[in-house]
């Protein structure tokens, strides 16, 4: 099992880093970061992805780390300010990896881990930012896709293992009291969103892996802190992005926010 | 001064102490043989000046050579007159061995000390009047019936033994009374203190110096050593807190003496049971002393004994003042801190995670994640903060110390606040309040009781509307970011120690990223200290704010750290992942906080390390749980000595201050004392404390070695006696004959030879002589 999971493993790696050669950067994108007040802001982080084109995303562009921006990331501003007594920037930002900026923010969020690359920096800089005290949420990736997340962060922490969070862990119980965390099972059904499981809000009852939430916990030691959570053939962000649609069920809108909330409270607490 | 004390008594016969005890008179022994004589000097002396004032009217001579000339002629006359007169000074002195002197010997360990040419100290005492055939000896006992005595801390008649100059103290107040009191009923007339001076007991040397005056009774100090070393460093004085939380930096302030060392850098160790704490360069800059401190980690619990040492420099004068002891007590427990914070910010994560693996901290951390919803962090139980921030003087006052950030004055109620005041004031409790936009002036506190105990000025004005645009516009227009330097005072405080010595200390703050503030706090209150400065970098407003200062009001402490970011120490992209100065600030700052708060009950001794055979005083002060002072308390002090006996001792109230209790025991076994104090009220049982108290030989001889003249100079000045020097002594013998008290025999003593008198003759004649030659007159 072991065997094949690590063949699985390099023969993704290999493709990765064969289609990140090949692939050319994307054009770089506008935007504008709020300066520095000492406030809370939710910052989204940006890679080179190893694939990446036009696409019904911000900027006309499919750039993989830019899925649900930026209306789940304001969304979730919003809620953060009604519910709880953090204080944000009504803006989020973007930062990536190996910029200065990035210990500005002590929480960071990535989507579409399965797609990210790293270079010399940001594999330095992102390990010194996990060993000073920030932490960081993996979010929207299925199936395989996990592999190429566990690989590059082997590359940053190579002791560092993704544990499943217990649900005695104190982040199901900083803000609201999850007593069980959104679970929907996931299918590769295509490469919408909709369609999927808790994934996407189409497909409850899909033929893919259920939700699970992994982390990493200084010194592999689930007592101790988390520095990563990773929410496992899950896509909590969707969930922000469409709560005002009616598109999305509005349990399940909540049940994401209830999850982003805690996991937000957790990063200003541990 | 010996010189001109010789040439005084070579131009006047004797010396000056016998004018300065007998009486001037003329008519010599009674006779007047000499009058006649002397009235035919005066006749010729106005004969004389008659003569040349005639010349003078006649014009031979210009007036000016009558004056002149006259006036050396009337004082060549008028000495021969004086000395016609027969002038005698009649002193009263002792007849031979009628009376009685102490000679009092120091016997103390500083008498070991070779800085008389390489010989000991002791070598005069031994030499020259311990032996019999010592000079200064054999000059006392013609005159008088001598009683030789020793003293160190208390003085002993000599009875034939050898003295062995190991003294752990001296005590010349002590000495002086004892030797009076064994010399009470004999014609005593006067007393020789053999010593260097190092009187290290404060004992009432005033009062015996007053009562020895009274009494006519003249002490003649003989001084030994040298008033000046050429070559010695001393550590003069260390200076370290009684009691520090376990794993606290301690600041040592050393007063460093360098004769002759240069001003180069001295090799300085600190030893804790002979393991090196600290080893350093420490620069010294003044002879005569300089101040150095220096940061130690107090890691061991327990009480400990320091040890400040610098390496001997060559051609040391004395090697054993090179160490400094000193007793530190490094409490192991665990101190409970309430950190109450109103906004979920990143501020609370960085705070707890510094001293998240710290022992001796527990800080229990209540956030209100929204309004009237608390997360609780490192509580103890259930129970622990169940209904929110404590509404009751019992649970509050439990914790030590208290932090609170992000929160308004206006979430408590008006008790509360009055609480919040009365935690630092009465309760002695140590407060730190966190720079926020909810926090300082800006949150509303301007007026309240928080706003007295904190040590900053803080400014109704600045209070935010909490309108949401207007907090936000109101909170950008204030922001500014800050550089952060130690202020001269902060230099000496633990809590702003990142490094080891100054400089380093200074340049690890410069290194820091800057912090940003939105608290318009520029002023600390007076008799506040800053610690922290925060200088103005970046943009406009361009406004120097207070970073970390401090107060004491009441019995406790309150800090303020204005300044909203410190976990930018801890996470900028400059700070390397190995650099702990977040860390090692926070774990300070909050030490410091809790530093020297105590529970209901808490006991101090008056000292941490003294000499065997010391009278230990005890302080308890004693409260109950809402720390109201109590009076009537039934305390009692279980004394532990180092080898295990039990005893104990009642304190008993001061009446002068509520809930002051005071004891004392005696301390004489060599090693640690515990002292654990208990008070219990209608059998129950209030609190307890436990303090220590080390018993060591000090080596407090050798600090100050050298030789006192100052004092001994004052002794005898005001005791009527007169200061030698073993160049000096041989007089000695003869000054003690003029004793007012015990002088009996009249002594007159000639003066018509005194060699002045021939000497003035002889100049006045032959400066006469000269002039006449100069003017060319006859």
């Amino acid at each position: 099992m072991r065997r094949a999971r690590f063949l699985a493993l390099t023969l993704a790696a290999a493709a990765g880093l064969a289609q990140a050669a090949d692939v050319p950067a994307p054009p770089e994108v506008p935007y504008e970061n709020p300066p520095y007040n000492g406030k809370f802001t939710f910052a989204r982080v940006k890679f080179r992805p190893s694939e990446w084109g036009p696409g019904r995303y911000e900027w006309g562009l499919d750039l993989k780390w830019n899925h649900d921006y930026p209306r789940a990331d304001e969304h979730l501003l919003k809620i953060l300010r009604e519910t709880t007594s953090i204080d944000p920037n009504d803006e989020p930002a973007i930062v990536a990896f190996d910029e200065p900026a990035l210990f500005d923010y002590p929480i960071v969020y990535v989507s579409e881990p399965g797609y990210w690359t790293l270079n010399e920096k940001e594999t330095a800089n992102l390990r010194a930012y996990l060993q000073k005290g920030g932490f960081v949420i993996f979010d929207d990736f299925f199936g395989r896709a996990a592999l190429n997340l566990e690989e590059r962060m082997r590359e940053v922490l190579p002791e560092a293992r993704f544990i499943e969070i217990p649900m005695e862990h104190v982040v199901w119980d900083t803000f609201f009291k999850i007593a069980e965390p959104p679970r929907g099972r996931g299918g590769a059904g295509g490469r919408g969103s909709f369609g999927r499981g808790f994934g996407g809000f189409g497909g409850f009852g899909g033929r893919g892996a259920p939700t699970t939430y992994q982390g990493i916990f200084e010194d592999n030691d689930p007592t101790k802190r988390l520095m990563v959570i990773a929410n496992y053939n899950g896509d909590i962000g969707e969930f922000w992005e469409w709560s005002d649609t009616g598109f999305a069920p509005i349990d399940l809108s909540n049940e994401a926010y209830k999850v982003g909330v805690n996991y937000m409270i957790y990063g200003l607490t541990h | 001064m010996p010189a001109l004390e010789s040439a005084f008594e070579f131009l006047f016969k004797y010396p000056r102490s016998v004018f300065e005890a007998g009486d001037l008179g003329i008519w010599g022994s009674g006779s007047g043989s000499l009058l006649l004589p002397a009235v035919v000097v005066l006749t010729a002396g106005a004969l004389s000046a008659w003569s040349y004032a005639r010349l003078g009217a006649r014009r031979v001579l210009r007036g000016r050579d009558v004056a002149l000339l006259g006036g050396l002629r009337a004082l060549a006359l008028a000495l021969l007159a004086v000395s016609l007169l027969d002038p005698t000074l009649r002193v009263l002195t002792v007849a031979p061995q009628q009376t009685f002197v102490g000679v009092l010997i120091d016997d103390s360990a500083s008498l070991t000390i070779r800085d008389d040419d390489g010989r000991a100290r002791a070598a005069f005492a031994q030499e020259r009047l311990l032996d019999p055939a010592g000079d200064v000896r054999r000059a006392l006992e013609q005159k008088f019936k001598v009683r030789f005595f020793r003293f160190s801390d208390v003085a002993r008649r000599i009875q034939g033994e050898t003295l062995a100059f190991s003294g752990a103290r001296t005590n010349l107040a002590a000495a002086l009374r004892t030797v009076r009191e064994e010399l009470a009923d004999v014609p005593t007339s006067g007393l020789v203190l053999v010593t260097d001076g190092a009187d290290n007991v404060a004992g009432p040397l005033s009062e015996t110096l007053l009562d020895l005056r009274t009494r006519q009774l003249p002490v003649f100090p003989v001084g030994l050593g040298r008033e000046r070393f050429d070559r010695d460093i001393e550590i003069a004085r260390v200076e370290v807190p009684a009691a520090v939380l376990q794993g606290s930096s301690v600041v040592a302030s050393l007063s460093i003496k360098a004769a002759g060392a240069g001003r180069g850098p001295l090799n300085l160790t600190v030893e804790d049971s002979s393991r090196v704490l600290s080893a350093q360069e420490v620069p010294v800059t003044a002879a005569d002393s300089s101040t150095v401190r220096i940061s130690i980690r107090a890691d061991e619990p327990g009480p400990r004994l320091l040890r400040f040492k610098v390496a001997p420099i060559a051609g040391e004068q004395v090697a054993e003042n090179n160490q400094f002891d000193v007793a530190l007590d490094v409490i192991g427990g665990r101190e409970k801190i309430l950190y109450f914070e109103g906004a979920a910010r990143f501020e609370a994560k960085f705070l707890r995670r510094a001293v998240q693996d710290d022992r001796n901290l527990q800080v229990v951390t209540l956030e209100r994640t929204a309004e009237n919803k608390f997360l609780r962090l490192a509580v103890d139980g259930a129970e622990e903060l169940a209904a929110g921030f404590p509404r009751t003087r019992e649970e509050l006052f439990s914790y030590r110390g208290l932090v609170l950030g992000g929160v308004e004055a206006s979430f408590f109620s008006v008790d509360q606040i009055r609480m919040l005041s009365d935690f630092v004031s009465q309760r002695g409790g140590g407060l730190l309040m966190l720079g926020s936009d909810k926090t300082f002036g800006e949150g509303g506190y301007a007026g309240t009781a928080v706003a007295e105990a904190l040590p900053v000025a803080l400014d109704a004005k600045d209070a935010i509307d909490s309108a949401p645009a207007d907090a936000t516009r109101a909170k950008d227009e204030r922001f500014q970011w800050l550089k952060v330097s130690v202020t001269p005072l902060g230099a000496s405080q633990p809590v702003t120690q990142l490094a080891a010595n100054e400089s380093d200390n200074e340049a690890r703050f410069k290194a820091l990223p800057p912090l940003s503030s939105v608290n318009r706090v520029t002023r600390i209150k007076p008799g506040a200290s800053a610690l922290l400065a925060g200088n103005s970098v970046g943009d406009s407003p361009a406004e120097d704010r207070v970073v970390l200062a401090f107060h004491r009001y009441g019995r406790g402490r309150a800090f303020a750290f204005p300044v909203q970011d410190s976990w930018r120490w801890q996470m900028h992209a400059d700070v390397s992942v190995d650099d702990a100065s977040h860390e090692t600030f926070w774990r300070q700052m909050l030490r410091q906080l809790v530093n020297g708060v105590s529970g209901p009950v808490s006991a101090t001794l008056s000292a941490g390390l003294v000499e065997a055979g010391s009278t230990v005083a005890i302080r308890a002060d004693v409260a109950d749980e809402t720390f109201i002072r109590v009076n009537d308390a039934s305390v009692t002090a279980t004394i532990q000595t180092p080898s295990g006996l039990v005893r104990e001792a009642a304190l008993h109230w001061t009446v002068d201050k509520d809930g002051e209790y005071v004891g004392e025991f005696r301390a004489e076994e060599r090693g640690v004392h515990e002292v654990k104090i208990t008070a219990r009220r209608a059998g129950a049982v209030l609190g307890e404390d436990v303090a220590h108290v080390r018993v060591d030989d000090l080596q407090v001889e050798f600090r100050d070695a050298e030789m006192r003249g100052d004092l001994l100079r004052r002794i005898a000045a005001e005791t009527g006696g007169r200061f030698y020097t073993p160049d000096t002594v041989s007089r000695l013998a003869e000054d003690l004959t003029y004793s007012p008290k015990t002088a009996s025999v009249v002594d007159e003593k000639e003066l018509w030879d005194m060699p002045a008198l021939f000497l003035g003759i002889l100049f006045a004649l032959s400066m006469e002589w000269i002039y006449r030659k100069f003017r060319g007159l006859a």
